[in-house]
């Protein structure tokens, strides 16, 4: 009797203490970006404009660009994204990605010509949202800096304390941070302050995410806008 | 016990409540009672801060413990709850788009955090029972696993729990039966905040005194005098910093005969902050050591 209840014992333990799966819902829409914008190019210069294609769940694929221009007698581009400006004019620079054969993602900037050659001040900005229980809000900014990002999170940010090891990352997925930049863990659970990240350029992710890595839960997110 | 404090603490109560023993009641001089049981918690969501749930990667705990109690005197009981076997893991996350495995479960297994302590009676053959426990946790579970340090198997600090019991026996048609209720202050180290706790239950023995039902109501509150959770890195499931409940945990054993029985506790708790939202499990089986 007392050996079959500790047989019992130990069989369902042993049926129940063993890792399982969870499954997440992390898909995304396909999307191509130019990484490097420009405002204006100079007559008789040459640029070369980079893409980058993020597949369904978030992470960067080496896949064909098509270049195009929308007039290539004021805007000539090459295949692999060089552009030359023939004549002033203001065309429409797009850079698409064949998904399947059966659709495409695209993505167009505008583009003028003239005298000389304006590089875009990049800046984006978002707003920090809670995706849980736990209290997280704020708006943040992000700009480029000699290939340094900086995310100025600003005065009305707020976080709750009391999560252990609250992280924030980059991401391209606002699912999951198996594919993420670690930014850093959050020290600042109020008000103004600002992380740089080096090598990382502002259209190369889309997401701020926070994440409670001990409870490997989603706590809120930030979308580039 | 706590959240790395939260869940802990629910475990460890979980785990030290047994049938037939604690409350006001010393054992008498060399009686006994002895109790090998698996305890577990399988949990896919928990009680926040602000006391909603949400829910997180499914985490498992285990405990294969012993508790014993044993009489030294007719007034001071010797108390111990040995968990000798402690697992915990998480479970994999998968993408349920690609179903690659997106971040890899982990699991650890150890010895866990042990209590010790002495019963003392503060009355003897009176209507009501009471006693005083002075109880020390030793962290010996592993409070730093796996790779970001989030699997625990005790929280890594030595508690020192002060606990008042009263407990009254008496008769419904003719069936034993008792209620307990008691207090106790939790103090703690290493920055974790100090606790409150409190719980009342009744018992009845009823067919033949083979089968006795226990219903238990118990808690802890928190004085939040320690480090924020934010501060620390390895405060997770039971084991947080910070973390309330109060937890409801029915009980049923058989007494196979004068000397063994059988029992199994499931506990759930109707609200918390910081602790793990599903039910608790642990089957057992029991010795009573009598003269």
């Amino acid at each position: 009797m007392k050996l079959s209840i500790l047989s019992f014992l130990t069989l369902a333990i042993f049926l129940t203490s063993c890792i399982g799966d969870d499954v997440i819902l992390d898909e995304v829409p396909e999307v191509v970006r130019i990484l490097n914008p420009l405002d204006t190019l100079g007559v008789g210069e040459t640029y070369q404009f980079e893409a980058m294609f993020t597949n369904n769940i978030g992470v960067e694929e080496e896949r064909e660009v098509v270049w195009e221009s929308s007039d290539p007698a004021i805007v000539s581009i090459e295949s692999d994204g060089l552009a030359t400006a023939l004549e002033k004019g203001e065309v429409v620079i797009s850079a698409q990605v064949d998904i399947d054969g059966a659709s495409t993602v695209r993505e167009e900037i505008s583009l003028v010509v003239d005298e000389e050659t304006v590089v875009t001040e990049l800046s984006k900005s978002g707003t920090i949202r809670t995706t849980s229980s736990y209290n997280l809000s704020g708006d943040f900014t992000v700009t480029e800096e000699n290939g340094t990002l900086i995310i100025s999170i600003s005065d009305n940010y707020e976080a709750s304390t009391a999560l252990p090891g609250l992280y924030v990352y980059l991401s391209n997925n606002p699912a999951t941070t198996s594919s993420a930049l670690e930014i850093s863990r959050v020290n600042v659970f109020n008000g103004a302050h600002t992380y740089e990240v080096n090598g990382v350029g502002i259209n190369d992710y889309q997401y701020l995410l926070y994440w409670c890595k001990p409870f490997n839960v989603k706590v809120g997110d930030g979308t580039f806008e | 016990m706590t959240n790395r404090n939260i869940i802990i603490s629910a475990f460890l109560i979980l785990v030290s409540s047994s049938a037939f023993a604690g409350g006001g009641w010393p054992q008498p001089r060399g009686w006994g009672f002895f109790k090998l049981s698996q305890w577990w918690l399988i949990s896919d969501q928990h009680y926040t801060d602000s006391g909603q749930i949400d829910p997180n990667t499914t985490s498992g705990l285990f405990n294969t413990s012993l508790y014993a109690e044993y009489g030294f005197t007719d007034r001071i009981t010797g108390v111990a709850y040995v968990p000798f076997f402690s697992r915990a893991y998480f479970n994999n996350t998968i993408s349920g788009t690609t179903g690659e495995t997106l971040i890899p479960g982990e699991s650890i297994n150890s010895f866990g955090d042990t209590d010790l302590g002495i019963k003392y009676g503060l009355t003897l053959n009176k209507p009501v029972a009471l006693s005083a426990t002075l109880t020390f946790g030793l962290p010996l579970g592993n409070d730093n696993g796996g790779t970001q340090g989030a699997l625990q198997t005790g929280d890594g600090e030595f508690n020192q729990i002060l606990r008042f019991d009263a407990g009254s026996g008496f008769a419904i048609n003719k069936m034993a039966a008792y209620a307990n209720a008691y207090v106790g202050f939790n103090n703690r180290t290493e920055g974790f905040s100090d606790e409150f706790r409190y719980g009342i239950e009744a018992g009845i023995t009823f067919w033949n005194d083979k089968i006795t039902t226990i219903g238990r109501l118990y808690g802890i509150t928190s004085f939040k005098n320690g480090d924020l959770p934010s501060e620390r890195s390895n405060s997770t499931s039971v084991f947080a910093n910070n973390a309330e409940h109060l937890t409801f945990s029915p009980e049923i054993a058989y007494n196979i005969n004068e000397k063994w029985g059988v029992s199994a506790t499931y506990g759930v708790a109707l609200s918390g902050s910081l602790i793990f939202a599903n039910p608790s499990y642990s089957f057992g089986i029991f010795y009573k050591l009598t003269k």
